[in-house]
């Protein structure tokens, strides 16, 4: 088998997972392991779509921790900056 | 590119930094976990910042009642990085267990059933609550 094994971002499905606090990091594993007993099989073109996958999902776990913590921040901010401009208005 | 890891460890150092000198369960201005505060449900990854808080100050029964997977996450990247470390930039040709076609079922399955249990009101599935 010459064919090189497509990374199957399982590390980094699992930060997702356990170290940022969105679920979707739980489809990057299923992917990961489709990736392995795939390539596993002898389907190298499979395993190479299971590896685009888990890595999109990855991805997207990503992103939407971003997206929710900026959001958080801005809110957070926001907030504090209502209550302590605001209220010295009065 | 080297900028880009400078920068990466950078914002490591503030972070770490940040969950050194402040403990997340007694401040309210720190991320909540999106699906707890929806749903009230804890995901795979609640308690996961007071974890890091504990970590940091060295309390590893700390880490364990925070998030009790969260050192087998951290040993799992660890030992991802140190093979990828010596197989690319030493040439060694270690085999890496990430890539065995069981492993990731199992992980699937040990996540998924730690998942469920800290969600379980009861003794003792409640000690895997974050407290």
């Amino acid at each position: 088998m010459d064919q090189k094994l497509p990374k199957n971002y399982l590390a980094e499905s699992i930060l997702v997972t356990i170290f940022c606090c969105l679920p979707l990091g739980i489809v990057g594993i299923v992917f990961a392991s489709q990736v392995n007993s795939k390539f596993a099989a002898g389907d190298y073109e499979g395993a190479l779509a299971s590896s685009k996958m888990a890595k999109s999902w990855m991805i997207w776990g990503l992103v939407a921790g971003g997206i929710v913590l900026i959001t958080y921040i801005v809110f957070v901010f926001a907030l504090g900056g209502l209550a302590i401009f605001g209220l010295s208005n009065y | 590119m080297r900028l880009k890891y400078i920068g990466l460890l950078l914002l490591g150092l503030v972070v770490a930094l940040l969950y050194f000198y402040i403990n997340p369960s007694n401040v309210s201005y720190f991320p909540k976990c999106p699906l707890y505060a929806t749903t009230g449900f804890y995901c795979p990854g609640c308690g996961s910042q007071r974890a890091t808080h504990e970590l940091l100050h060295l309390h590893a029964l700390g880490v364990l009642r925070q998030n009790s997977l969260y050192i087998l996450g951290l040993l799992i990247l660890i030992y991802h990085l140190m093979v990828s470390l010596l197989n690319t930039v030493f040439h060694k040709n270690l085999y890496n267990y990430i890539y065995h076609p069981k492993t990731p079922w199992i992980l699937l399955i040990i996540i998924l059933v730690f998942w469920v249990f800290r969600n379980l009101p009861y003794y003792p599935f409640n000690l895997l609550a974050p407290q």
